[in-house]
């Protein structure tokens, strides 16, 4: 059973009068199995909140359905098993940090000794404890994100969406977070992430979904969304000797990179081991050889911009 | 149920965040000091010479139910006027972004969250009655030792006025995600079309002529809550420990109320956020 599932997942507004109508998600399919922190990333506008809230019962598709769990998010109590961090979270001025967990730990389901517990343990883990008594009025962003991050797993759920988690987060209470999540993953807890921060999303997920314009345009581990194609790094004792450079095949191609390092396009791993074979004969010295691959943010925008483009045409 | 009463406890204590209900305490309390005053000062003599002059003690309950009601009636108009003003926002501010995703994530259906916010606010007010009724009650009743436990239905009788409007007010609400159409629509029927067309149907229907006309108007009597009949009529009537003599502005109150309930649950059921 799949943590989270949709089948053709389709959200189309329409204006006032219902003459104009944007997709804001078109035939979303996802399946992500159970304890996977799964990031999706996309720019503004391109569905990603939308989703979520398809996912929560918060808005309805006008096509196609989805499950959480097992079951379908129109019953709403399998929401006792989530928990939900929304980007721009109100909550009543007039209670302080505590009673904001007691009232949405209450309505998760839990009371009494139980509740009192978990309210203690979570302002703890997002270093509020002292702040417990304050009116969230009072609070900063960052306090209320962390706030925020408490009130979603107050009910100690399974899965959990958290959109936009570090917005508003200094770097080390960013760092803290991701230490909440990774801890939450050992757990066996889901975790579905909305994210601009596309460094941040690559320390922390398993698997990464690209949405554009309402379609997913891309889906997979982080790995091998980011790695390049037989493109490999190499640095050598001094420099190559001209002879090597100058005899490369069809497809093959050297660069200098900054560092001083070379990058070497190869067509398979064939050509690499006959490469080494090659500097060894020679009597070179290797210094390191290591695979290149694109930052997230690399690959990210390159999609979108392909994406756009293809869209054009 | 529980999540219902989760909520309604929670519209409370936002009724006195907002300082509504603290509002409305001192407001009763100052109604209760003058009305100690004026009573603590009133000659008994006066009353008792019509209960001799008479030998009916009936007259004597009479006149005391009626300073009673003379002094709540006025004020309880004037704290449904305010508790339209204070509770018009309750739905709108539950439904703003990032306040409404967040209770719509947590297992608890649409209609509990609605039934809620509506009880929460009918609490705040039912509360606020009870204080300020009570109390001139009380005073009365120490003072020219008859009590009138009768006098105590206003307490249900206004209580169940701003229920009516109040629904209104919600449905309103989940409409224009505001609180300014609810607010005006509930002034407009609790002072203008409300006692408006109690006038009509008392004193002009009968001098009406025309068929058509009278429809039109029998119509909009029937549809629109009886705010006006309720607090005048019915409660004088039970406050006074008389029967009461036509139920039909409760039941059509009423059945407006459910009307307006039932459309606000609809329309949020299958609204959008």
């Amino acid at each position: 059973m799949n943590a989270i599932e949709t089948n053709s997942l389709t959200k189309i507004y329409s204006s006032s009068f219902g003459k104009k109508k944007i997709t804001a998600l078109n035939d979303f399919t996802i399946s992500i199995p159970p304890g996977t922190i799964f990031g999706l990333l996309g720019p503004n506008g391109a569905g990603k909140t939308t989703l979520i809230k398809l996912l929560l019962g918060i808005t309805f598709p006008n096509a196609g359905n989805s499950k959480i769990l097992g079951k379908e998010v129109s019953d709403y109590k399998i929401k006792s098993r989530i928990g939900y961090l929304p980007e721009n979270h109100k909550y009543p001025p007039y209670l302080s940090g505590k009673q904001v967990l007691e009232f949405f730990g209450k309505l998760s389901g839990m009371q009494g000794f139980e509740l009192n517990r978990r309210i203690d343990e979570m302002l703890d883990l997002v270093k509020l404890e002292k702040w417990k008594k304050i009116k969230v009025k009072a609070y900063s962003k960052g306090m209320m994100q962390r706030l925020g991050l408490a009130q979603a797993m107050i009910n100690n759920p399974d899965v959990l969406f958290l959109d936009e988690p570090t917005d508003g987060v200094d770097p080390i209470g960013r760092k803290e977070i991701r230490d909440i999540l990774m801890n939450l993953k050992e757990m066996g807890k889901t975790i579905f992430l909305n994210s601009h921060l596309l460094s941040e999303v690559e320390l922390v997920t398993d698997r990464v979904g690209i949405l554009n314009k309402g379609k997913l345009i891309r889906e997979g581990k982080v790995s091998e969304l980011t790695e390049r194609k037989q493109e490999y790094r190499i640095r050598v004792e001094g420099k190559l000797p001209q002879t090597i450079t100058e005899n490369l095949l069809a497809g093959q191609s050297i660069t200098v990179l900054s560092d001083g390092a070379y990058s070497l396009k190869l067509n398979d791993l064939n050509e690499l081991n006959s490469f080494i074979d090659q500097l060894r004969n020679n009597h070179i010295i290797i210094t390191e050889v290591l695979p290149l691959k694109n930052t997230l943010e690399e690959m990210f925008i390159s999609l979108i911009y392909e994406s756009d483009k293809e869209s054009v045409q | 149920m529980k999540n219902i009463l989760i909520i309604t406890w929670f519209t409370l204590r936002e009724a006195m965040a907002r300082k509504v209900i603290i509002f409305f305490a001192g407001l009763s309390i100052v109604t209760l000091l003058i009305t100690f005053a004026i009573i603590a000062v009133t000659d008994l003599n006066t009353l008792l010479q019509v209960q001799n002059q008479t030998n009916d003690p009936q007259i004597f309950k009479e006149i005391v139910s009626s300073i009673q009601l003379m002094i709540v009636n006025p004020l309880s108009g004037l704290c449904l006027l305010l508790a339209i003003f204070a509770s018009s926002s309750f739905v709108p501010v539950m439904l703003e972004k990032g306040n409404i995703d967040l209770l719509l994530s947590k297992p608890v259906s649409r209609s509990q969250l609605l039934w809620g916010k509506y009880f929460g606010g009918v609490l705040v007010v039912f509360l606020n009655i009870l204080f300020l009724v009570a109390g001139v009650w009380l005073i009365i009743s120490f003072k020219f030792n008859y009590w009138n436990i009768s006098f105590l239905y206003s307490v249900v009788i206004i209580t169940f006025t701003f229920a009516v409007l109040y629904s209104l007010i919600v449905l309103c609400g989940i409409l224009t995600k505001g609180s300014m159409l609810g607010m005006m629509l509930s002034y407009f029927i609790f002072l203008i079309l409300s006692p408006l067309l109690l006038v009509f149907k008392e004193k002009i229907y009968m001098l009406i002529d025309n068929n058509i006309v009278k429809t039109v108007i029998d119509v909009i009597y029937y549809i629109v809550p009886k705010t006006a009949e309720l607090l005048s009529k019915i409660n004088v009537d039970l406050a006074l420990g008389k029967p009461v003599s036509d139920f039909q502005p409760v039941i059509t109150s009423f059945l407006f109320l459910v009307a307006c309930m039932m459309s606000s649950i609809w329309l949020f059921n299958n609204k959008d956020f």
